[in-house]
């Protein structure tokens, strides 16, 4: 029975209950007490997401500082309660416009209170589209003052229009302009040994959507990968144009995405949600241009001194820059001082997790950049010789560049009343978890 | 809206009740009941806050019940909304006051307003008062038939309630027959889907006690209905489609063609975002090509790839979610996952629980072509700061090593981690190097230079100690100071707090007395005087029985200490097939997560009788928590196999890492290993008979065990009632209360060992005899029962305690009964009974 929930708590870091909601008698009521006692109070907490404590279940998650608890005493789908966890924070989030946190539900706990009520009933999750819910209740989130929310409040029968077909989508609505933003977000994961090799490449990327567009529009996206393109040309019977294609490994898509029309013609076509949502998610491992190359060389120098000399080059296309760029260099606990040379941006030693964190705010591309920098020790003679050498990371943004070079080639939209629109298209590639061993 | 006040956004514990604030709200509440002032709403929705506010910090409100229903008579939604969120809450504790909501929510039942109605209806089945459901019926029942959608769906969710809070009362009603025909005809996907949900429930609770509910069950896997859900499955939002996926997973196809085409239809599903959907069309896809070897490989080559790109994707708690599942699928067919290996990399910044799950895939998947990178990426995680990830690592090395023919490489590695210096890493090393030699005694002469360089002084850990104490016995005549060695950890005999690394001190001193008699004599006198001088049972026991046996003949005594050394094949699986078989049909589940089949951790009946008592979450002594009661039997039993380990030659410590510690280590019997698996474990009675009068062996018999009443002759027969019934805490009371009346061991036939995978199949047979299972855990090799059974004609109540250690086939029971002169006669029937089990 994939019952996700029996019962749903919110409690803080402290182990206080923020909100809690009972979907199933079969959980005694002091579940909570079981859960700080056994697992918030002891080193538990951070070892495994899932435990059972008694004849319970409980899964939890972290979210900012809040921990959110489900508890069920059958045999659950845990994918399912995780998921479930995840897209009503999502669900929360869209209410409060931005944060979700400790604060944001002590402000708005009728509202989650309402929000849970309609998301799960019985333990079963329900409709968790902000669009339809949007409907149902009666509750406005408390906003942060800068985030505008339009006006529309529906009309009480508006429930009469949710249709079963499109349920992700409410008719009638209408805008004065129609635009479609489509963003490409790809986090570029990276694992490489001290001595620069790859040992572990992939990006994950995102179609992010924001659709304000009139009536019920059919969109459809085209992008270079490679089996799509040659679908169309097979379709078209004309040899596919020259130019880079790309190999997407998996691909998935918002419920939106009409998935037999991509098996059998490998086009995305869609009707989008109202508002802001994510198209698809794909995965890639072959063919993957990382935007930056780390080479480092560390020294140890006898018991008490170390040189560190890191240098950083891009290798994307000049005309781009990075921004944010974070490089940390990890040194020893036992660091006493540190002095160093940076050519561009900022260094710092920062003690509280043993990292040289060097900053530099822009990075133009097909350039480099070097810090060296000498460590002095205090010698102890608990420690033993060798340090462990975690690996260098690396944070940054490039925008207008994809990791793995996917492009949008169009997005076209169609509506039966036939109205212009206009499409922005963003690309920005993101570090995920970008490591260099030392 | 306002934040609540100020007083209470950071509630604590110590908080005063706020009993004041209560008072105040009432008043306040009062006055606005009758009032018609305009604005009135406003300020009422303030004062619903701050009540809504009190209840969600734990403040007590319930004593403002009553002017909360009189404030409730208004059209304003949102105060209608926090007031039945409050009268929700409260209405379980107090039903008298209840019965006064029930009028305003039926009248709200049949607002024209669809949202009202829907939410009024929710709310008057969230009541959960018993004997109010007489007021359900009418509501739900024009629920069913309403025309908004939204109401139909709550109304399909409130027969659920309905039949969780008065079974009877909803299958009176008919409403089962309603949900079913709304399943088919509603023209809205969330009513169908919660009728599904609904009537899955219902019928499978009903199905034990009532045919029709059991055929009922079985329509729902029936060909047309399945296809009548698959083919809409897209109409349906993504919580639905899990369903009707799980639904899926129970139908049995009628041949490959109809298998074929399930698969197309659902192909697309594994593209969904939400990973639970992916998760579930996995799960469809294993299970019907389980009987088809080719397509079910094909399945798993199709699934790899969505389940990576889930597994990178999301919160590390959704990825540790998908890869246990991976893990599952790893684990049944690591080849196919072999060529992904760097899928399994760990990052750094991962949490722990995520990366010791790809230590262990990174394990599984090892074979010739890849061997060499992973074992070059683990030995990167041995430098790791995270202790406990170093040490998976290094056991993880180990492990491949020890399941690779080709170690030589592998050897090396474990080799410079000895010269990492770290005690952690040297400690795990040294176990592992252990279970090498034993494995591959080949290489002992590269291990023991190595080893032999150790200062037994930075090594602190016990498994470690042992380990290094049981290579220097066994490569004694390798290594020049062995017993130099031994002697300094002897003459440290009363530091050494383990009673493992005692024993071990033992056997080892042995040992290397057989080869090198004149160097270790004088150790070895004195480890045998401090043994026998030990407070540790089995520490005594085994120094007074090398001592006797040195005394009896040296020669016989190193044949039985020392015999020549046999390389160990193979290191048994920790779980027996049949259980990774359930969990596997247990997919999608938490079975997975824990690594166990649902009936360990679910099922009432499985549950230990101390459960009951317990406070919520002392799981220290639950015995429906296998892996916490086997640690418990799994000492006794490693404690017997350690005696046992004298004539085996094989000491099993090292397993008890990987738990259960059964392994094929060859069970020799000869005259004096069956003597000594008597001696240690078996009661007297028994044993006494088979001593052979040339060891003596009174004062080992003597020793702790209480004396068995000499068996009555022929005890009358007992009969049994076929039907007794006992509840779990009434057992658990007499089972506190009554004396111990009998203890016995018996042997297990091999044919019930055999029949004896899972605790249920003894429980069958046993209740064939009329004995009764109330409680039963644990896994192979350890089971514990708790038995009872009824005389026929009296209530007079036999309780057993009853545990099986498969590996020794030993079972031993623990009786005690309200007529205690019968309990001899109670433990034959129950022998008797236990007997026949496995047999045809």
């Amino acid at each position: 029975m994939p019952v996700a929930a029996s019962a749903i708590y919110f409690l803080n870091l402290r182990g206080d209950v923020l909100i809690n909601r009972t979907y199933r008698d079969d959980v005694g009521g002091n579940m909570v007490d079981a859960f700080r006692t056994h697992i918030m109070q002891t080193k538990e907490l951070g070892n495994c997401p899932v435990r059972q404590i008694g004849g319970c279940s409980f899964v939890y998650m972290r979210i900012s500082n809040v921990y959110i608890v489900i508890v069920v005493s059958s045999n659950a789908n845990v994918a399912c309660a995780f998921k479930f966890v995840v897209e009503a924070v999502a669900l929360f989030k869209s209410y409060f416009g931005g944060a979700f946190d400790e604060d944001a539900i002590r402000n708005n706990f009728v509202l989650i209170y309402e929000l849970l009520d309609e998301i799960m009933d019985f333990g079963y999750p329900q409709n968790l589209s902000p669009e339809i819910l949007k409907l149902y209740i009666t509750q406005e989130g408390v906003r942060s003052p800068f985030s505008s929310k339009p006006k529309d409040k529906p009309v009480p029968n508006a429930t009469l229009q949710v249709t079963g077909a499109v349920g992700w989508r409410r008719e009638g609505l209408s805008y004065k302009k129609n635009e479609v933003f489509l963003d490409i977000v790809e986090s570029v994961n990276l694992l490489m040994s001290s001595k620069g090799n790859v040992l572990r490449c992939d990006v994950t990327g995102k179609v992010l959507m924001k659709c304000f567009l009139s009536g019920m529009p059919d969109l459809k996206l085209g992008l270079n990968d490679k089996i799509g393109l040659e679908k169309e040309s097979e379709m078209k019977s004309r040899p596919a144009k020259s130019g880079k294609t790309i190999e997407l490994d998996d691909v998935t898509f918002h419920q939106c995405v009409n998935l037999t029309r991509f098996n059998s013609e490998k086009t995305v076509s869609f009707v989008p949600p109202d508002g802001e949502f994510e198209l698809m998610k794909y995965r890639i491992t072959e063919g993957v241009n990382l935007p930056f190359r780390v080479l480092p060389t560390i020294n140890e120098l006898g018991r008490t001194r170390m040189e560190v000399n890191v240098k950083v080059k891009s290798v994307f296309g000049a005309k781009m820059f990075a921004l944010g760029v974070v490089v940390k260099i990890p040194v020893p606990k036992q660091t006493a001082k540190t002095n160093f040379q940076v050519t561009t941006g900022r260094a710092k030693y920062n003690p509280s997790i043993d990292c040289l964190v060097w900053k530099i705010r822009k990075f133009p591309g097909q350039t480099e950049s070097t810090l060296s920098a000498e460590i002095e020790l205090i010698s102890t003679m608990g420690e033993k010789k060798s340090w462990t050498r975690p690996p260098i990371q690396m944070e940054f943004q490039v925008p207008m560049f994809t990791a793995s070079g996917l492009r949008v080639r169009f997005l076209k939209v169609w509506e039966k009343s036939g109205y212009n629109t206009v499409e922005w298209v963003r690309y920005i590639t993101k570090a995920g978890s970008y490591e260099i061993r030392c | 809206m306002p934040p609540p006040a100020a007083s209470s956004r950071y509630p604590s514990p110590s908080q005063p009740s706020g009993k004041s604030e209560v008072t105040d709200l009432k008043s306040q509440l009062r006055q606005l009941a009758g009032s018609r002032a305009p604005g009135v709403d406003d300020s009422k929705r303030d004062l619903f806050k701050k009540v809504i506010s009190y209840m969600t910090i734990g403040i007590d409100v319930s004593s403002v019940f009553g002017e909360m229903v009189m404030c409730s008579a208004t059209s304003d939604i949102v105060l209608k909304k926090m007031c039945y969120l409050y009268v929700g809450n409260y209405a379980k504790g107090n039903p008298d006051l209840s019965l006064l909501t029930i009028n305003f929510l039926q009248r709200d039942c049949k607002d024209e307003d669809p949202m009202i109605r829907g939410l009024a209806l929710r709310s008057l089945c969230s009541l959960r008062v018993p004997n109010l459901v007489e007021y359900l019926l009418g509501p739900l029942g024009s629920g069913l038939k309403d025309n908004n959608s939204y109401v139909r769906t709550i109304a399909v969710t409130g027969v659920l309630k309905l039949y969780h809070i008065s079974a009877s009362t909803c299958i009176d009603a008919e409403f089962p027959a309603t949900l079913k025909s709304l399943m088919l005809h509603d023209s809205d996907a969330q009513v169908v889907a919660n009728c599904l949900a609904a009537l899955q429930e219902i019928w499978s609770l009903e199905a034990s006690h009532s045919e029709e509910a059991c055929r009922e069950k079985e329509s729902l896997l029936s060909k047309p209905l399945i296809y009548y859900f698959l083919n809409r499955i897209k109409e349906f939002n993504e919580w639905a489609q899990c369903l009707i996926l799980e639904l899926a997973v129970k139908y049995v196809p009628s041949d490959s063609n109809d298998i074929f085409d399930i698969m197309n239809l659902l192909e697309d599903r594994l593209q969904h975002a939400n990973g639970a959907v992916v998760l579930a069309t996995v799960k469809v896809f294993l299970q019907l090509t389980l009987s088809m070897t080719d397509v079910h490989q094909q399945v798993y080559e199709r699934i790899k790839s969505p389940l990576l790109t889930l597994v990178s994707s999301g919160s590390p708690e959704q990825s540790y979610a998908i890869l246990s599942h991976l893990h599952l699928l790893v684990v049944r067919a690591p080849f196919i996952f072999a060529s992904d290996y760097k899928h399994f990399y760990c990052q750094y910044n991962e949490p722990s629980y995520v990366k010791k799950l790809k230590l262990e895939m990174l394990t599984a998947i090892a074979n010739e072509s890849n061997t060499y990178e992973i074992v070059t990426e683990l030995c990167e995680y041995a430098a790791n700061v995270d202790i406990e990830i170093a040490r998976e690592s290094i056991r993880a090395v180990g492990k491949i090593a020890l399941q690779q023919y080709d170690v030589n490489a592998i050897v090396d590695r474990l080799l410079q981690f000895l010269e990492m210096e770290k005690d952690y890493v040297t400690a795990e090393t040294l176990v592992l190097v252990k279970d090498l030699l034993r494995k591959h005694p080949q290489w002992s002469h590269d291990c023991i230079s190595v080893v032999g360089g150790i200062s037994s002084k930075n090594i602190q850990e016990p498994k470690a100690k042992a380990a290094l104490i049981w290579m220097l016995g066994e490569y004694a005549q390798d290594m020049s100071d062995a017993p130099y060695i031994l002697e300094n950890l002897i003459e440290n005999w009363e530091e050494e707090h383990s009673a493992e690394v005692r024993l071990h001190l033992l056997t080892a001193a042995m040992k290397c007395f057989f080869k090198r008699a004149p160097e270790t004599q004088k150790a070895l006198g004195i480890a045998l005087a401090a043994g026998i001088a030990d407070f540790h049972q089995d520490v005594h026991d085994r120094a007074l029985f090398y001592y006797r046996v040195l005394q009896y003949d040296v020669h016989v005594a190193e044949s039985v200490v020392s015999p020549p050394q046999q390389a160990v094949s193979a290191f048994a699986d920790t779980q027996s097939s049949e259980i990774k078989d359930r969990i596997f049909d247990e997919f999608n589940s938490l079975s997975v997560i824990y690594q166990k089949p649902s009936y360990m951790f679910t099922d009432k009946e499985h549950r230990g009788p101390f459960e009951f008592s317990e406070e919520l979450g002392s799981t220290s002594i639950t015995p429906e928590v296998s892996s916490d009661i086997v640690p418990a039997q799994q000492f006794e039993a490693n404690d017997k196999d350690l005696l046992l380990s004298t004539d085996e030659k094989d000491d099993n410590k090292g397993l008890s890492s990987n738990n259960c510690s059964a392994y094929t280590a060859p069970y020799e019997s000869s005259n004096i290993s069956s003597q000594m698996q008597e001696l240690a474990i078996s009661g007297p009675a028994a044993s006494a008979t088979t001593t052979q009068s040339s060891f003596d062996f009174d004062d080992l018999l003597g020793l702790g065990l209480s004396a068995a009443p000499a068996p009555t002759p022929s005890p009358p027969l007992l009969k049994l009632n076929p039907r007794a019934s006992l509840d779990p805490r009434a057992f658990q009371q007499k089972w506190r209360q009554l004396p111990i009346s009998l203890t016995q061991e018996y042997s297990v036939n091999p044919q019930g060992i055999a029949a004896l995978t899972v605790p249920q199949s003894l429980i069958k047979h046993m209740q064939s005899h009329s004995i009764h299972c109330i409680a039963s855990g644990g896994q192979s090799p350890n089971f514990k029962f708790f038995f009872f059974a009824q005389k026929e004609a009296e209530p007079s109540d036999y309780l057993t305690e009853c545990i099986i250690n498969s590996s020794s086939a030993k079972a031993q029971i623990k009786v005690k009964a309200d007529d205690q002169s019968t309990s001899q006669a109670f433990a034959t029937v129950f022998e008797t009974a236990l007997s026949k089990f496995g047999m045809p």
